[in-house]
């Protein structure tokens, strides 16, 4: 069955369009982002006055906080949205009723987070006027805007389906959402502790236990736990961030904030490769996420 | 239509159902019956495709219901005993949603929708939201659900709890209404009164084992056998006496009194060739009745468990101050 066909996305899309939240959270979304985009336009109108200069980096700088601010949103936002959504219906003893009909479990899954992907894709469209008022003074093509767009939808994806993965997983959606975002922060914060605390070790002084040999260690390096960081989200971000607003001159992103790293194709296509592997740990939850809803020998 | 061998079900230490047999035939009113926790509802789910069993066959006219179980989903049509509703949603937009579960869009969708709206009388709340109706009618729409697709099998887990009588009444009938047109029912309920009235078939379950099934005539018939005869004697007492020791169909004998208790494995017309005989060996008889018997006292004849007994016994004697 085509998605556009599917029963839930399409009952799903049906209820939230005319629902009061959803006008809600739009106005409070992108309320947030022209609240913060015009006062740092007005900050750097009121600069321009006192100095008689234009720095045309604070028009970037503005992108760079407004698609930052985006992306904040997005993640807290999108558990948020499919956490409850298998296992409202569980509570709503509607997930019985629906699966004794001739919709497969897949197609319930991939309907509920088809139905939460569209409202993030709408909360993100909603917002390009906004990130477009760089437009006015260049700097940022239509192509780096495409580019922050396929982060965003990866982001989105990865974090919808952590969040469906723990809502057909656990009974109840209070649980699920905690679920949702624990491990959420786990991988977002929890990679790149794991990554410091590497590196602090690796730059122990000499003669202490942990000190490594080798060519890099006077630097110190977190080693091949740098590649934790592929299914951080976060990571990619930042990654497209620098690339997009010249930030990084000195290339390799923040592969460099960890130590030394040699350079190999996952360094030189980090966020490429970081799509790909949270694509594919999306697929993974997805799968979860289908034999959890399927009829099994547990019962529900 | 519903054919079910030596089902198992296991929930840790648990057995939920343990060689549980059942035959449902084309075209039958199949009322299940147990107490709390006897493997209704877990057979329910077994059979509506919404639980693995550990063991057994279960076949829905004549195909493996457990080797395909989507195929099998066209046939079956489930109401369970909660609503299951969404209540942001308006009637017709419910119907819409499940159709289109079942395959149908537009217009077919809708008529089906209507038709059946109509049927279960809420015709005119098409246009209300789910969340104003009351629990009858909140019933009578998860039941215009599930025949949809028009089963073959209908199957009800407890669809009258928590209705008021009038409304369960109203549930009767429509039931019936569709039983009458040909749908096979399985339904399962704590209501032994309506039971006895409604089905046609009756299959009584404990400790996920069936106990008792047939029709409701066969049924009754062992009801009304398993109940002891009562004769009154004027006079002639010890003719009466050697007459039923002789007797072939006469299980044990008690007396209490002027009155004979008789265990008779004898139908109503053995039953009035045994009067017949005891008058013309000359015995004056002043009453001759069998006592009648009920679904309710075989029902609880054949699930009363000995704990239970323990624990009312325990009670009488703490009661009495033992």
């Amino acid at each position: 069955m085509m998605l556009i066909g599917n029963p839930v996305y399409k009952r799903e899309t049906m209820v939230s369009s005319r629902s009061f939240r959803l006008a809600l959270v739009l106005l409070v979304f992108n309320g947030i982002l022209a609240l913060v985009a015009l006062l740092n336009m007005y900050s750097t109108l009121t600069q321009v006055r006192v100095t008689a200069e234009i720095q045309y980096s604070s028009f970037m700088d503005l992108y760079l906080f407004v698609a930052v601010l985006e992306f904040i949103m997005l993640v807290f936002i999108m558990p948020a949205l499919t956490a409850g959504s298998i296992s409202g219906e569980r509570e709503r003893q509607t997930l019985d009723l629906m699966l004794s009909t001739k919709m497969t479990p897949a197609q319930i899954v991939l309907g509920k987070l088809a139905a939460s992907l569209s409202t993030m894709v709408l909360l993100i469209i909603s917002s390009f006027p906004i990130l477009a008022l760089v437009f006015v003074y260049g700097g940022v093509t239509i192509k780096d805007m495409g580019m922050l767009l396929i982060c965003f939808g990866a982001a989105a994806l990865f974090v919808g389906s952590l969040g469906i993965c723990c809502s057909a997983l656990f009974g109840k959606s209070t649980l699920s959402t905690v679920a949702a975002y624990g491990v959420m922060g786990a991988v977002a914060v929890g990679t790149y502790g794991i990554n410091q605390l590497a590196l602090f070790f690796s730059r122990m002084p000499n003669g202490a236990y942990f000190v490594s040999s080798g060519a890099g260690a006077a630097e110190g390096t977190s080693g091949g736990l740098l590649y934790l960081l592929l299914i951080n989200p976060t990571t990619t971000f930042i990654m497209t961030m620098l690339r997009l607003t010249g930030k990084d001159q000195a290339g390799g992103g923040i592969i460099r904030w960890f130590g030394t790293h040699g350079e190999n194709f996952v360094s030189r296509n980090w966020v490429l490769c970081s799509v790909v592997l949270q694509s594919a740990l999306a697929a993974g939850m997805i799968w979860v996420a289908v034999r959890a809803v399927a009829p099994g020998r547990k019962g529900r | 239509m519903l054919k079910i061998e030596r089902l198992r079900k296991v929930f840790g230490n648990y057995h939920a159902l343990d060689g549980l047999d059942m035959d449902i035939p084309d075209g039958a009113l199949y009322g299940f019956v147990g107490p709390n926790g006897a493997g209704k509802t877990t057979t329910i789910k077994i059979v509506s495709g919404l639980l693995l069993p550990d063991g057994g066959t279960v076949e829905i006219d004549g195909m493996d219901a457990l080797a395909y179980p989507y195929r099998l989903k066209e046939k079956i049509g489930y109401v369970p005993d909660y609503f299951g509703v969404y209540d942001n949603l308006k009637v017709w937009e419910y119907m819409e949603f499940f159709a289109s579960c079942y395959g149908m869009e537009g217009l077919t969708a809708r008529k089906r929708s209507l038709t059946l709206l109509d049927q279960v009388g809420l015709g005119d709340k098409e246009d209300f939201y789910v969340d104003g109706l009351s629990r009858g009618m909140k019933q009578r729409l998860c039941l215009a659900r599930a025949l949809l697709h028009n089963p073959a099998l209908l199957v009800l887990d407890e669809p009258a709890a928590g209705l008021d009588p009038r409304t369960r009444l109203e549930f009767r009938e429509t039931i019936r209404e569709l039983n009458q047109q040909g749908m096979t029912i399985l339904l399962s309920s704590h209501l032994l009164s309506d039971l006895t009235e409604l089905c046609t078939d009756i299959g009584i379950v404990d400790a996920g084992k069936m106990l008792l099934t047939g029709s409701v005539e066969e049924i009754i018939e062992k009801i009304h056998t398993s109940k002891p005869v009562i004769i009154s004697i004027y006079k002639n007492m010890e003719t009466a006496l050697n007459l039923l020791k002789e007797h072939p169909l006469v299980r044990s004998i008690s007396v209490k009194d002027s009155e004979i208790l008789v265990q008779f494995a004898g139908s109503e017309r053995q039953e009035s060739g045994l009067l017949t005989e005891l008058v013309q060996s000359g015995v004056q008889v002043r009453g001759f009745m069998r006592e009648p018997g009920s679904l309710e006292a075989v029902f609880m004849q054949l699930t009363s468990h000995e704990e239970e007994r323990v624990v009312l016994s325990y009670d009488a004697d703490r009661e009495s101050g033992l």
